[in-house]
């Protein structure tokens, strides 16, 4: 009952509120001279949404902040302390280059596979088809992918029936099993593989949409000037799809610096498989509320050009319309 | 545009006050029902969820048939903090729910005043006969000592009510495998030759991995190395951060470890037992061939052996206690787990509850819904395996509580981490203690 109660305020409450506040705010707007309207009017109705962004983002970013010069009972000033353990901790700097091999490895495979998959399919009749099975890992939600791996990546002992599916399909050219997650030869790598299987078919379909924006004439052109399709896959499709291409990388490179679920879930980071966010996690759970917050910074100082780049982009892109 | 929202306003405010003022009267009644502020109901949390919650139910219906008081159970595996944060923020906390694992933590809820004297809640009549009845490794530190948080005793008094128990490091065996007498010693053990009890390929079984808490299984085997190796003292200490990883006692315990999990000692070798839950650790104890003769693991295990493999307690499977390390002086040392209440709000519905807990009468319902052990010493079992762990729990003279679990977090996940890279690589063991080491000079502290 409380529940619905709160939904109930949540979402007739706070509209209200808001109508009333602008109801209330014009009928005040309205009774000043015209040129003073003019003046406030974009201010008032701006405010609210500053108000939020404020509260549930500038204040919090701010104290994240304070935070990491802080020891974990926030009681005192301890300089650059956590962020001198971020960087010179072997849990943290292990976790560091996981999300370096996350990074690149996780953002360069999935949209250069999303790219070759659009590409390629885009030449193909059995397009559709071919597109669904591709992007039906992506509604899938991390914590069920991870859980359908950690079973195909099972290990069971030497000798006996093997439950996991790699395992089993090796078996059959007669290799021992091995345990992937494990091994830490392989277990970085299967974890990057399960977030490539996850993601390639978003890369692919927005990419394949802006390959169908490409208008056929270019290509034809291309053909006429003897382009082989190589080199029209180059030198026309590529720099055309340039601009789609870095919005999927720099996404890519933000959700490779935030991997959280499949590590948390498949090994909890053990086996030296850590990254920066499950790091941040296990800090906070472990009271250190400092140290996590430093994490923070560093993470957010790392995606912040990322985002400046998309927001260009997207800045460019409402210029030329 | 704004005339519109001004036709539009004084109705619509009209509208809205009122649905504010209806929603503000429903909220509050709808909370108020919740509270156990009355004396005739009482909110209570718990991490227990399916049979062991069906269990506590039991437990708990003829204290609400007799008192008439109403038992509002909440599941909850994250108490802790939500009671910390609770504290920290001065809003409601449960009446009653489980104290905090943390010694700090402990420490500092007795003087914020937060928990609530168990002598209080029980007066001293009915505290005497608790103290006499219970376990006395749950509710009595070391000689001479006022204090002992891992149990809930700060200056002499309890915070925690003791209800249920379990004893860890027992060895499983299949009674159709594993004919020969319980070896004594540790070394009896290893030398046992597997292949002799029914082909069996190796002495021990293990399984590590526990999700997010893998490596756990391996935490509760060198426990029970370290307290009957080198000792209480050594081992308390060691929990508390005072010994460290490198230290020749905590080494050894390593080493010993070792032993358990090597290539030749362990069902499968060292991966297997890294990649099995240890749920379905046992279950090649009662393959054939057997694919090992023993599984170190705690009472609850029972329950995984018969659903997995329909196999009977004291029939077919049965266990032997700890065998000694060498030292008989800490023979005595044993590894056990308790389940425990506090009371955050002293009322009269509270005390009443955490009275009737600590009676037989309620207890004997836990044991008998099987199990568990209770706290109090005297219960009938009809399980053969719990009349035994009863047996060991009562000849314990310290009951000690798992490592991890006391340690700080960091610690704790650094410490189960390790046994597993270890036992992956014991060429590492040196490297690994000295990162603990790091590992434990920073977690101890607050910054």
């Amino acid at each position: 009952m409380d529940q619905i109660i709160t939904a109930a305020v949540a979402v007739v409450a706070v509209p209200l509120v808001l109508l009333g506040y602008i109801v209330l705010g014009e009928r005040v707007i309205e009774a000043l001279p015209d040129r003073l309207q003019v003046a406030i009017r974009p201010y008032f109705w701006a405010l609210p949404a500053i108000g939020f962004a404020t509260i549930f983002m500038i204040y919090p970013l701010v104290r994240t902040v304070i935070i990491s010069f802080r020891n974990s009972e926030d009681s005192d000033w301890i300089g650059f302390a956590n962020y001198k353990y971020f960087f010179t901790f072997p849990d943290t700097l292990t976790s560091l280059r996981n999300s370096l091999l996350w990074l690149i490895f996780y953002t360069s495979i999935s949209v250069i596979l999303g790219l070759v998959i659009a590409i390629l399919l885009d030449r193909v009749r059995y397009e559709s088809l071919a597109k669904i099975a591709i992007f039906l890992p992506v509604p899938i939600s991390a914590v069920a992918a991870s859980i359908i791996w950690k079973f195909m990546f099972d290990y069971q002992a030497p000798g006996t029936p093997q439950t996991g599916t790699l395992n089993a399909l090796i078996g059959t050219i007669g290799h021992e099993p091995v345990a992937w997650l494990i091994n830490s030869t392989t277990n970085n790598a299967a974890l990057i593989f399960v977030g490539i299987w996850t993601v390639t078919g978003f890369c692919m379909v927005i990419i394949s949409a802006s390959l169908k924006a490409i208008s056929t004439e270019v290509l034809e052109a291309a053909r006429m000037d003897g382009a082989n399709e190589f080199q029209i896959v180059r030198l026309v499709v590529t720099p055309l799809l340039w601009p789609t291409i870095t919005v999927v990388g720099t996404t890519m490179i933000i959700n490779a610096l935030k991997t959280f679920d499949i590590v948390y879930v498949m090994t909890n980071g053990a086996y030296d498989t850590d990254v920066i966010a499950t790091q941040m996690f296990s800090q906070l759970q472990h009271s250190h509320y400092g140290r996590a917050a430093a994490v923070g910074v560093v993470l957010f100082i790392a995606i912040v050009p990322l985002l400046v780049v998309n927001i260009r982009r997207f800045q460019q892109q409402e210029e030329q319309r | 545009m704004a005339e519109v929202f001004a036709r539009l306003s004084s109705r619509a405010i009209a509208l809205g006050l009122g649905t504010l003022l209806l929603v503000a009267a429903c909220s509050t009644g709808g909370t108020t029902g919740n509270q156990g502020a009355s004396s005739t109901d009482v909110t209570v949390w718990t991490a227990w969820g399916g049979d062991e919650l069906k269990a506590f139910r039991d437990v708990l219906k003829p204290f609400t048939d007799k008192t008439g008081i109403k038992v509002h159970i909440t599941t909850n595996r994250d108490s802790t903090n939500q009671i910390a944060n609770g504290i920290a923020a001065g809003t409601d906390l449960p009446d009653v729910a489980p104290g905090p694992t943390d010694p700090t933590q402990v420490k500092s809820w007795v003087s914020k005043g937060a928990l609530k004297p168990i002598e209080t809640a029980l007066g001293s009549d009915q505290f005497k006969s608790y103290i006499d009845n219970t376990y006395p490794a749950l509710t009595t530190p070391p000689s001479g000592q006022s204090d002992n948080p891992y149990i809930g005793v700060i200056n002499g008094k309890h915070y925690f009510l003791m209800v249920k128990t379990q004893v860890k490091g027992l060895f499983w065996y299949n009674k159709k495998v594993f004919t020969g007498t319980a070896p004594k010693t540790f070394d009896e053990l290893l030398a046992l030759n597997p292949s002799q009890y029914g082909g069996a390929k190796n002495i021990f079984c293990a399984g590590f991995e526990s999700g997010a808490a893998s490596g756990w299984p391996a935490s509760d085997q060198i426990d029970n190395i370290i307290m009957r190796q080198s000792g209480d003292q050594i081992y308390t200490n060691w929990i508390q951060g005072k010994v460290k990883f490198t230290d020749p006692a905590i080494k050894l315990g390593y080493q010993t470890f070792l032993k358990e999990v090597s290539g030749s000692t362990v069902f499968g070798g060292s991966n297997t037992a890294l990649s099995t839950n240890f749920a379905k650790a046992g279950d090649p104890l009662f393959n054939s061939p057997p694919g090992c003769l023993f599984l170190e693991q705690a009472t609850f295990i029972a329950n995984f052996f018969h659903q997995n493999k329909g196999v009977t307690a004291g029939t077919d499977f049965d266990f032997f206690a700890h065998p000694s390390m060498g030292k008989t002086e800490f023979d005595g040392n044993v590894n056990g787990f308790y389940d425990q209440f506090s009371m955050y709000n002293d009322t009269p519905a509270a005390r009443q509850l955490l009275q009737y807990l600590a009676t037989k009468d309620a207890q004997q319902i836990w044991a008998n819904a099987g199990g568990t052990l209770g706290a109090i010493k005297t219960l009938t079992y009809n399980d053969p395996i719990y009349k035994r762990a009863a047996e060991i729990a009562n000849g314990a003279k310290n009951l000690l509580v798992t490592a991890g679990d006391f340690m700080p977090s960091d610690m704790q996940k650094a410490f189960w981490q390790s046994l597993l890279n270890v036992t992956r690589d014991p060429g590492s063991l040196d490297s690994q203690l000295k990162h603990l080491d790091q590992v434990q000079a920073a977690a101890y502290t607050t910054s």
